[in-house]
């Protein structure tokens, strides 16, 4: 930040001592102990950021030798022959996440609106900051409570249910395990369910009151002013919402590994056991081949990690471009 | 404000009391008309929108509710004090307990708040004290790092670790909860000292105090709940981690959440028991460290005021 100098002085001035008295401070071993300090902290910081992508690189080398970068999109993923390639664990990854992301996202943003936009105060509070809460717990307690409670649960009603429809059995179809996409798309909805409500709601919240006064003043209804002014000036903080849940639900793995069946073929059925790239990580690691095998797994921590950098990266810029517009405006007072 | 009459009024351009013929009011009763029908029609779509809204709070809320409750359903039928004192026995040997899954779970999360407690703060007051294309380098790395999968940041321990010392061990598990938490405290703990006006620190300068004494006395200081509260809730996030301690610790009995694994996936009832009872013990856990997180917070906030 600012440096602070005393300036030139002559030594007949009463400053000189106060100037010496400084130096003699920042030269003190306590004020170098301080300095050194942050910048070995920062140094270390750094040095940590290199070498998790040196280290993961030169894990990784093997594989990206042995096939290129068509390790990325490569489709069979058979150990049994030597065989690696991450293509079907992207392809299951971007499914699951994808339709996790169909089910939270209207479910989130409608929960959303409501406490922020539409309940009483008395409820939307305690309410909030209770789904705030629920933003906390551990994946793995979600992951068991799909395992046992939810996938009998799958087995025996809904995937049948489903399957019977006529139009949705295209997706549907096959036998209903329990295990499967379906199965771990839900799981990682209601994962990332209490993160869009909060970071919506905050958006929402965002929103200035000149703009709702202007609409009501326009003889809008209450639900015209969150339809038509609150819900689109909170465009980019919702979509920075959604993209900081995704980028959660891209890189869940434990949850996902309880849940997905773990079958690395392409999945034909929606409820049909599949594989993502954290659950194959899990369920491979154990017993990866040394060599070309071990490097292939953490070949596939460097496509998983590019693939939610990148989302991750984009949902923060969101946020950011968000906090810079509201800056600018009056806040609505809480 | 009736708003049965402001759209009559843009519409129809004609006052209302004012009578200047057939064709005005003939104009003015068909806007009336317009307007209350848009109003009837808007009225509806309104009470379908909220309605709509509801059901998607109770639908989100279902799950997590149900979720909840289970576990506490499930959980507190196994909790006893031997629960919390006893060592686990082999499949089959009533009495066990997971005292050594809690153990495992306090010394590894543990070395990693020694870790990276230190690191975050002095990191922290780096970036508060400095400006410049290194500071927003570091910046960018802690979001891009906060961002990263657990379970990546399992096989970077694995990868720098496990093998550079080859064998699994504990502080290989610390090792990477900490790189978990470290990114997630840096951000808040600057967060929080941003809080602390510039102005504060500059007149403590200005007294002649070295850095070393502003940052301790003024920056954190003042920033000290809002540390306390972000530390907290990256430790919430530690405690809670599977993925990175399955390649990184020794054995499966070594913390709450591989045991929640381990034990999950049998299906055997006494597994399954212990498997929830932990659950409950370790949401109860984090629960407790979020609530504290807020509860800090809050306290920041009110004595700002």
């Amino acid at each position: 930040m600012s440096s602070i100098s005393p300036g030139r002085l002559r030594s007949s001035d009463p400053a000189v001592g106060v100037r010496d008295t400084l130096a003699r401070r920042r030269r003190g071993s306590r004020g170098r102990v301080y300095s050194a300090s942050r910048w070995i902290a920062a140094g270390l910081f750094a040095l940590l950021l290199v070498s998790l992508v040196v280290s993961l690189a030169t894990g990784a080398d093997q594989a990206f030798a042995h096939s290129g970068i068509g390790f990325v999109w490569s489709g069979t993923w058979n150990p049994a022959a030597s065989e690696y390639g991450a293509g079907i664990l992207v392809v299951g990854t971007l499914v699951t996440t994808g339709v996790a992301m169909l089910l939270v996202v209207p479910v989130g943003l409608g929960a959303a609106a409501f406490l922020s936009e539409l309940a009483p105060r008395w409820l939307a509070g305690p309410l909030s900051a209770a789904i705030d809460l629920l933003a906390a717990i551990p994946s793995i307690v979600v992951g068991l409570w799909g395992l046992i409670v939810l996938s009998p649960l799958f087995a025996r009603d809904v995937e049948p249910a489903l399957s019977s429809v006529p139009l949705a059995s295209w997706f549907f179809h096959g036998h209903a395990y329990g295990p499967g996409i379906l199965l771990a798309s839900v799981v990682l909805a209601v994962m990332t369910l209490p993160t869009v409500v909060a970071l919506s709601r905050t958006a929402l919240g965002g929103v200035a009151v000149a703009d709702r006064e202007a609409a009501l003043a326009l003889g809008a209804t209450r639900w015209q002013v969150v339809r038509r002014a609150v819900i689109p000036g909170a465009r980019s903080g919702i979509a920075a919402a959604i993209t900081l849940a995704m980028g959660r639900a891209l890189g869940e793995s434990i949850a996902v590994a309880m849940v997905i069946g773990n079958e690395p073929s392409i999945p034909h059925s929606l409820i049909g056991p599949g594989a993502t790239l954290g659950s194959a990580i899990i369920n491979q690691f154990a017993e990866a081949n040394p060599g070309l095998g071990a490097s292939s797994i953490v070949a596939l921590a460097v496509v998983l990690l590019a693939l939610t950098v990148a989302v991750n990266l984009g949902g923060q810029a969101l946020l950011r471009a968000n906090a810079a517009r509201l800056l600018t405006r009056e806040r609505i007072p809480s | 404000m009736s708003p049965a009459v402001s759209p009559a009024v843009a519409l129809g351009g004609v006052p209302l009391d004012a009578d200047d013929g057939q064709a005005a009011r003939r104009r003015r009763e068909l806007v009336q008309r317009a307007a209350r029908r848009s109003l009837r029609r808007r009225r509806f779509a309104g009470r379908t929108g909220v309605l709509a809204c509801l059901v998607a709070l109770l639908v989100g809320l279902a799950p997590l509710v149900a979720e909840l409750g289970y576990t506490v359903d499930r959980g507190v039928g196994g909790l006893s004090l031997g629960f919390f004192l006893h060592a686990p026995t082999p499949p089959g040997v009533p009495g066990g307990g997971i005292s050594t899954a809690i153990a495992g779970t306090a010394q590894i999360v543990g070395l990693a708040l020694a870790i990276s407690v230190p690191l975050g703060l002095f990191t922290a007051l780096f970036l508060y004290e400095r400006r410049g294309r290194l500071a927003g380098v570091l910046r960018f790395g802690a979001d891009v790092l906060t961002g990263v999968p657990s379970i990546v940041i399992g096989i970077f321990a694995y990868e720098l670790v496990v093998r550079g010392l080859h064998h699994f061990s504990d502080l290989a598990a610390s090792f990477a909860i900490a790189v978990l938490m470290v990114p997630i405290m840096i951000r808040a703990d600057e967060e929080a000292m941003r809080t602390v006006p510039v102005d504060l620190w500059e007149a403590g300068v200005a007294l002649g105090a070295p850095r070393s004494r502003v940052a301790r006395s003024v920056v954190l200081r003042g920033a000290l709940p809002g540390l306390v509260a972000g530390n907290l809730l990256a430790v919430a996030r530690g405690v809670g981690e599977t993925a990175p301690l399955l390649f990184t610790v020794a054995a499966p009995t070594a913390a709450m959440t591989l045991l929640i694994f381990s034990e999950g996936s049998q299906a055997l009832p006494a597994a399954q028991q212990t498997a929830w009872t932990t659950a409950f013990v370790l949401l109860a856990f984090v629960l407790v460290l979020s609530v504290a997180s807020r509860a800090v917070a809050w306290g920041l906030t009110r004595k700002a005021r």
